[in-house]
Formats: structure tokens, sequence, C-alpha cells
């Protein structure tokens, strides 16, 4: 597998904007999967209360 | 011969004219994969969302109705990701979308189809989660509707495209209803056709003042293979069959009396305008002398004209 980093004949400015943007993606990505497993706890708190299952 | 695009960077970074190169290489920004989900778009998606579940007899919990919002603007999103996907050869070629994060080869096709389609079958899978398989199967379906119905039928073959088309754009309402009652009424289906029958004259006040960049792309709008002048017809036409059908709730004792007189003037506001565009300066072949002028104000009207029906739906309830 190619690494962009290595590969390409990058300035160091140019090396630290496309990191700047992968760590920005990263980011976003881990901040969807917290917010969807969140959500999903969240939806399921309530459907069970409702049920009078939870406790 | 062209150049590959790691020749075309690598020359510009030689050269000190790395512009293009630094946006195609360096990768998409989060903002870039935000803007394939149309956030433009999902406003007007999520707000008639809201008014149909805050409309819908008997409540929901704070969470579930949350979820079920999120799932309706990330369903919306996701249809207008796969639809950014499938149009991305026109997209190149019109001035308005060109810069959109595929044909600016920020992002791989292949990359916007996978995240389509799996915010499609979140949304949906979630949607069900927290409400009910109605409101679900009604959510898949407005995302195949646009999906398969017009952006892979319609959109390119019939001037009609935004006509039947509409009706993907008209579902969250009833979406919102479903979520909160699991069956559909009388209200959430007069909801969908406000908004289907507000569509034709808002596009089209839109692709004539854009019908250069549809001809171009060979987008079949209604002034590109009717004319200028018939699509102005047709935008007082429709306008003129959305004022009565705005009507229907208060006729049919749906919505009271603060709801009548609002769509009542917000839909003579809207007559005004589409007068104003049908009888916009012209000369002989139908083009505007006033370089559409009266269609993009009426363009701009029939977004708020949106918003305030909705929110006078709303307003009627509370008081």
């Amino acid at each position: 597998m190619t690494d962009p980093i290595v590969d390409m004949h990058w300035t160091p400015e140019q090396k630290a904007e496309f990191v700047r943007r992968r760590r920005g993606r990263n980011w976003a990505l881990l901040g969807a999967l917290v917010a969807l497993c969140l959500l999903i706890y969240a939806i399921a708190v309530v459907k069970l209360l409702h049920s009078g299952h939870m406790w | 011969m062209r150049s590959s695009p790691a020749a075309i960077f690598r020359q510009g970074a030689v050269a000190g004219e790395s512009v293009l190169a630094d946006s195609v290489l360096l990768g998409a920004t989060t903002a870039d994969w935000i803007a394939l989900l149309k956030p433009r778009v999902m406003v007007l998606v999520v707000f008639t969302g809201i008014v149909g579940l805050l409309l819908a007899p008997g409540g929901i919990n704070p969470v579930l109705g949350f979820a079920a919002i999120l799932c309706i603007a990330v369903a919306a999103g996701a249809a207008g990701a796969i639809n950014m996907w499938y149009d991305r050869d026109i997209d190149a070629i019109m001035r308005r979308t060109a810069k959109r994060p595929i044909p600016a080869g920020r992002i791989a096709p292949g990359g916007a189809l996978s995240f389509g389609v799996a915010l499609s079958f979140f949304s949906v899978l979630v949607m069900w989660l927290a409400t009910n398989l109605l409101a679900a199967a009604l959510l898949a379906g407005s995302i195949g509707f646009y999906v398969f119905v017009y952006t892979m039928g319609l959109k390119r073959r019939t001037p009609q495209n935004i006509v039947i088309g509409g009706a993907a754009g008209a579902f969250p309402p009833v979406i919102g209803w479903a979520a909160v009652t699991g069956h559909v009424g009388l209200l959430p289906v007069l909801l969908f056709a406000i908004i289907f029958f507000w569509t034709p004259p808002h596009f089209w006040s839109l692709s004539l003042f854009a019908s250069a960049d549809y001809e171009r792309a060979g987008v079949p709008m209604l002034p590109v293979v009717a004319g200028a002048r018939k699509t102005r017809l047709a935008v007082m036409r429709y306008t003129l069959w959305l004022v009565p059908i705005s009507l229907l709730p208060f006729v049919l004792h749906l919505a009271g009396p603060v709801y009548g007189a609002s769509a009542m003037m917000l839909g003579l506001a809207f007559v005004w305008y589409a007068w104003r565009v049908m009888r916009d300066a012209q000369d002989a072949t139908g083009v505007s002398l006033t370089r559409d002028a009266p269609a993009r104000a009426a363009f701009k009207y029939s977004i708020l004209y949106l918003f305030l029906i909705f929110g006078a739906l709303v307003l009627d309830r509370l008081v």
C-alpha cells in the first residue's frame, strides 16, 4: 500500500496540510460514530422505560 | 496527451502552481463530505419534517422525536450524496455545480456512493428502532424515489422531471407524522400536496435563470425544451393550483383561521410574484431583458413561502 506522504514529492507545507485534512476527517468520523452509539443507547433506554422492562 | 493527476501535481509543485493539485490530491476536508449532503436542501426538509411531527396527534418522546428528525435529515443528505455521485458528469459541466466535491476531484465517486448508501441504511434502520416500521418504510421510499425515480429515471429524460420528482421532497411532513402516530392521516397528505405543487414554480423559477447551465449539460428542463415563455406560463399555472390546495387544511377544518388567513395572503403574494415572472420584459424568443430578475425574486420568495406557510400551521395549532 502506498503512503502519499512518502511517495509524493510534497513540500513541508503540503505534507502538513495533508496531515491536517486527514486528522480532521478522522476526528469527524470518530464524532459521528460516538454520536451514533449515544443515539442508539438513548433510544434503547427510552424504549425500555416506555415498555416497563427497565428496573 | 492528458497528464495523470500525480504528474500535474508534481509539475504544479515545481512551478509553484499547485492550487489545483492541492485541492485534488491533498484529499477532502470534512466540509467537503458535509457538502455532499446538500445542507441547504436539508434545512427545508428538516423544517417540514418537524412540522409534520409537531402537528401529529398524541406527541412523541423528545429523544425519539429528535432521532426521527435526525434520520429524516440524514436520509435527505444521503439521497443528495447518491444524486451527486450519479450526476457527477453533468455537475462538472454546469457552472453552478462544477465546484462540488466530486467534479472538483476532492472526493472519489465510489467514496461518495458508499457514503450515501451507508447513511441511507443507517437512517432507515435508526428510524425503525426509534419510531415504527411505517415511518422507516416511508423514509426508505423517499430515498428510493429521489434516487431511482427522479435522479436516474426522470431528470435526464423529461421536462416533467421536477413535477413528478417533487414527490420525493414532499415526504418529510408525512414521515414526521407517521413517526408519531404510526399511520398517515389526511392532514399530512395535504402537506404532501402543498410541497408537491410548490415544487414546479420553485424549480422552474430557478431553471429560468439557470437554463444555460442545464442546456450545456443536456438536462431537459422546461425552459430548455419548451422555451422560457412557456415556462413562465407554467410557473403561473402551478402557482394558481397551489393556492386553493394550500387552503384545503382550513376548508376541511384541519387548521384554524390563523392558518387560513396566512395561506391566503402568502398564496396571493406568490401569485403576484408568478404574475411578474409571466409579464417579465422579453424579446421575441422569450429571452428575458431583465436578466430574469422576476424569476430570481420568485425563487427567493418560494423558499420564504414554504417556511411561512408551514410555520403558520404550527402557530395556528399553538393559538
